[in-house]
């Protein structure tokens, strides 16, 4: 049977193809042509991109992961250990010391700027008058890098400066808020990034304010809800994604904090400050310790990516296209 | 903004009681604004405070002068530090805004072997913290003599994945008729990219450009690394630096407030770019 369907299928086509062969084979080569043509000048426009991804971000990643498992010196005398500086990191207390202050910098930093930058959001979205100007000086601290913020506040943080005069006035402190206790520096440290960072997260939050169905609040006011309760249970609810975008992207951001304690406490007092950045830091370029230095590293990259996978997860109906 | 509400007697009840919480939320508003502005202004006085005479927080100067300012630019290397703050920040915007656009414009127009694998490498790379690869960044610089250079600081930030991802979601969404009525009219490849994509994509150009400079500008970690000597440092590393030497706090907020300027007057100037992108939710902080 195939034998069969065979020739006749080959004599079908074959006087349409006499037919068509010097245009078809024609238009096939043109179409060839064309998208070998259209090959290269994709690679040609995307070049510049690879080389600069390939030499500087493909190769420092794959890097990363490879120099951990070595004790590598600046001479490039490289002793391959295994999992060795994994052992090490986590029999080191300093290590600990770094991931716990981190930590409870982050369970003080992220709730505190989600509510700054909520509050502002919120409020900007009530106003009719002005809202572009509040936003605009709402904004301004987040144009100033970390460290002019760390400089400002450590004058604004001293003994002798504005906030422990003030209290004193009062009959009250002074104040060490970059010398007491760790949760106290902790707390200066959070405000500090608060400050200079809320702006942004304000006008995430504004969008999505923006964004909701004005009806929906109009509804709430018709049955008669509160203020507060149609916050709680109508401009809350909806703001969930977005809610849920900024806690994530600001507890990675909460990790990530070096800056403003490189310059307001240098780690301290007694490592209260000592934040695992500062640690890698520390490891790598007081020490010389690279290997070690990229295992910390790797503990970063892993706390980061399991809070870009959930957020993935959560937002991939949106995001995914 | 978007809708009017129907006139009923609901309305004006409405309208009446809104302008009245209007006062609580400009009131919460301008308290939260002190927090913000009040740092800032203290940057201010401090730096136009005459030397020795009585300032904050404990008086407030009686005049105003810019010595400190003209000053700040004889202690340690201030000059150079402005000029390397900006070619890292100024050849970074032009740099990775042309390379970014150039490589959108294959990931979406162009089919080519690999494009899907090299697009989602770049994506990919997003999630990787710098400071993961802050050591074999540094050791590949090192070993390529780039360290305490200008392009040694410059050349492994110009691999920015969000700009490539931001640029590409823009050119997406533009209609393929552009870029036929470009062919039929024979434009070639470089043309239509420079003369018809480029203008189509401004408006995420100018939010790119904004946030690339900012992100180089007040930069700390890797400037700190590269660049060790004190002719190396951009602003930020040497304002940094300033804090922990014998400065006096005049010379400190007069750095500060030099380093600012150019991230104020650009806010001002591109105001709306900013809230745009951070509105399209592209942009991390």
């Amino acid at each position: 049977m195939s034998v069969q369907t065979l020739p006749s299928k080959a004599s079908d086509a074959r006087p349409s193809r006499l037919r068509t062969t010097p245009t078809d084979a024609n238009g096939q080569d043109a179409r060839r042509r064309q998208r070998r043509r259209e090959a290269v000048t994709g690679i040609l426009f995307v070049l510049p991109t690879l080389v600069i991804f390939g030499v500087f971000k493909f190769l420092p990643v794959l890097g990363a992961g490879a120099m951990s498992l070595t004790q590598y010196r600046l001479n490039g005398d490289v002793t391959f250990l295994g999992t060795d500086n994994y052992t090490r990191l986590f029999d080191d207390p300093h290590f600990w010391e770094s991931l716990g202050a981190t930590g409870a910098y982050v369970v003080l930093f992220v709730p505190l700027i989600i509510v700054v930058s909520l509050a502002g959001a919120v409020l900007l979205n009530k106003l009719v008058r002005f809202s572009g100007t509040f936003r605009a000086v709402l904004f301004v601290p987040y144009l100033s890098s970390f460290v002019m913020a760390g400089i400002v506040w450590s004058w604004i943080f001293d003994l002798d400066g504005p906030l422990n005069t003030a209290l004193g006035g009062l009959g009250l402190g002074p104040v060490p808020f970059l010398s007491g206790d760790q949760w106290l520096v902790l707390g200066s440290l959070a405000l500090v990034s608060v400050w200079k960072g809320f702006g942004y997260s304000m006008l995430v939050f504004l969008a999505g304010l923006k964004a909701q169905p004005a009806e929906v609040h109009e509804a709430a006011r018709i049955d008669g809800a509160s203020n507060w309760q149609a916050f709680r249970h109508v401009t809350l609810p909806l703001l969930k994604p977005v809610l849920f975008f900024v806690l994530v992207i600001e507890t990675i951001v909460g990790f990530q904090v070096f800056d403003t304690i490189y310059v307001m406490t240098g780690g301290g007092p007694n490592r209260a400050s000592y934040s695992l950045i500062y640690f890698l830091y520390d490891q790598g370029f007081k020490f010389l310790d690279f290997g070690y230095a990229a295992a910390a590293g790797m503990v970063l990259f892993a706390v980061v990516l399991i809070l870009s996978l959930i957020q993935r997860r959560f937002v991939e109906g949106k995001d995914a296209q | 903004m978007t809708t009017t509400l129907p006139s009923t007697t609901l309305g004006k009840e409405r309208r009446h009681s809104g302008r009245r919480r209007r006062i609580g939320p400009t009131l919460a508003l301008t308290v939260i604004s002190l927090f913000t502005v009040a740092p800032l202004l203290a940057v201010v006085v401090l730096a136009l405070s005459p030397e020795d005479a009585p300032t904050l927080p404990h008086a407030i100067p009686g005049s105003l002068t810019l010595d400190n300012i003209t000053r700040i630019f004889d202690v340690g290397e201030f000059p150079l530090w402005l000029w390397n703050s900006f070619v890292y920040s100024a050849v970074s915007v032009v740099v990775i805004l042309l390379t970014a656009s150039m490589a959108a414009y294959a990931l979406v127009r162009k089919r080519f072997p690999g494009r899907n694998a090299l697009l989602w490498s770049i994506v990919a790379t997003l999630m990787v913290p710098m400071q993961a690869t802050l050591i074999p960044t540094f050791i590949l610089v090192s070993r390529m003599e780039g360290v305490n250079t200008l392009w040694g600081l410059t050349l492994p930030t110009l691999a920015n994945a969000q700009a490539v991802f931001l640029i590409r979601q823009f050119v997406r969404d533009l209609p393929d008729e552009i870029f036929d009525a470009a062919r039929i009219d024979g434009a070639g490849e470089w043309r239509t990219f420079v003369q018809i994509l480029l203008p189509l994509i401004r408006p995420i150009l100018a939010t790119l450009a904004i946030f690339v400079f900012l992100w180089h500008w007040n930069d700390l970690l890797w400037p700190l690394v590269v660049g060790q000597t004190d002719e190396a440092r951009t602003l930020t590393v040497g304002l940094a630096t300033l804090n922990t030497e014998t400065v006096s706090t005049a010379g400190i907020m007069s750095a500060a407030l030099v380093s600012f300027i150019p991230c104020l007057v650009i806010f001002m100037v591109l105001q709306r770019h900013i809230v745009a992108g951070i509105a399209a939710g592209g942009i991390k902080g």
